[in-house]
């Protein structure tokens, strides 16, 4: 794939030049960007190879007519729905299913800093992690563990424990759901000691 | 002690490049950067769901070459409207240039007319 010679410039300020001389061609520059993810994302809700390629132009078509249309904000997070809400009009269109719709211009700010993070700012809410990795159940902290603490890649997981990588990266997503749950419980817990 | 669970915790964004996506998706990173790429996806969902889809794709390595036609065909969407307009900008310009010739021509044939029946009077 050749080299983006436009690399130093964000996807904000690729925005800014089209926005102000109306050229599409910044466009193509950004859109280039997210190519292979659009592609995949198309591929994974309409399980089909030359659909998927038609939906991403498609989308390329819908992204530039929109943005000629009103300002986005954060890029990244908007085409993302816009993405996903066309593949689900596809898949309404082929099933005849209603299927919720999540508004485009609504695109979330993408998070720097979770409520998460948040959470676990300080050396005692470490702590609580720690503990809180043992209430987890025995797949997802072997998971959790062999991952995040061991740096293992989701192949070499699957290989020493036998699970499929779909069950191995389902435990660590669920894993660090549930971890951040038991933490939220643990600090209620202390609060009320107090 | 705490600071190997700051890994866990941690949810700052970032991001994987297309060429580094396509050698993890053909397996060709080693288990160290696959682990890294794995970590990024867990935090950003467009990645991880475009992952999964693009790991149904029969053949990994024509992913490179699809992805680059897609981008070739974007490229003419983009360009298009440009070059049509330079090129209307250059047929407008040579069919002024044409006019003022042609009105420059009648000028002096006119010219020429007139002074040749002015002194045959």
């Amino acid at each position: 794939m050749k080299a983006d010679k436009y690399h130093d410039i964000t996807d904000q300020e690729l925005l800014e030049k089209f926005y102000r001389d109306h050229n599409n061609e910044w466009l193509g520059i950004l859109l280039q960007r997210y190519t292979l993810l659009l592609l995949g994302v198309s591929m994974k809700y309409l399980k089909n190879e030359e659909e998927a390629k038609d939906s991403v132009q498609q989308i390329f078509l819908k992204v530039i007519q929109e943005l000629h249309k009103y300002k986005v904000e954060y890029f990244k997070s908007w085409l993302y729905m816009v993405a996903k809400n066309h593949c689900l009009m596809k898949l309404r269109d082929r099933h005849g299913k209603i299927t919720a719709e999540i508004s485009d211009r609504l695109a979330a700010k993408p998070e720097e800093e979770t409520d998460f993070q948040k959470l676990v700012q300080n050396d005692h809410r470490l702590d609580l992690m720690e503990s809180a990795l043992k209430d987890l159940n025995p797949e997802q902290q072997q998971c959790v563990t062999l991952f995040y603490l061991e740096k293992k890649s989701y192949q070499e997981i699957s290989d020493s424990t036998g699970f499929s990588l779909l069950q191995v990266k389902s435990y660590i997503q669920n894993g660090k759901r549930n971890l951040k749950i038991l933490i939220e419980q643990k600090q209620q817990e202390e609060l009320n000691r107090k | 002690m705490s600071d190997k669970y700051k890994d866990i915790l941690s949810n700052l964004s970032n991001e994987v490049d297309q060429e580094t996506l396509l050698l993890y998706l053909q397996g060709k990173l080693s288990e160290d950067k696959k682990h890294e790429v794995e970590k990024i996806l867990l935090q950003n969902e467009f990645e991880d769901e475009a992952v999964e889809g693009l790991q149904e794709f029969k053949d990994k390595e024509q992913l490179q070459y699809m992805t680059e036609m897609l981008n070739r065909d974007l490229k003419k969407k983009t360009e298009k409207k440009k070059k049509r307009k330079e090129k209307l900008q250059i047929k407008d310009q040579s069919l002024l240039y044409l006019s003022i010739f042609i009105l420059l021509l009648l000028i002096v044939i006119s010219y020429m007319i007139i002074h040749k029946m002015l002194n045959s009077n």
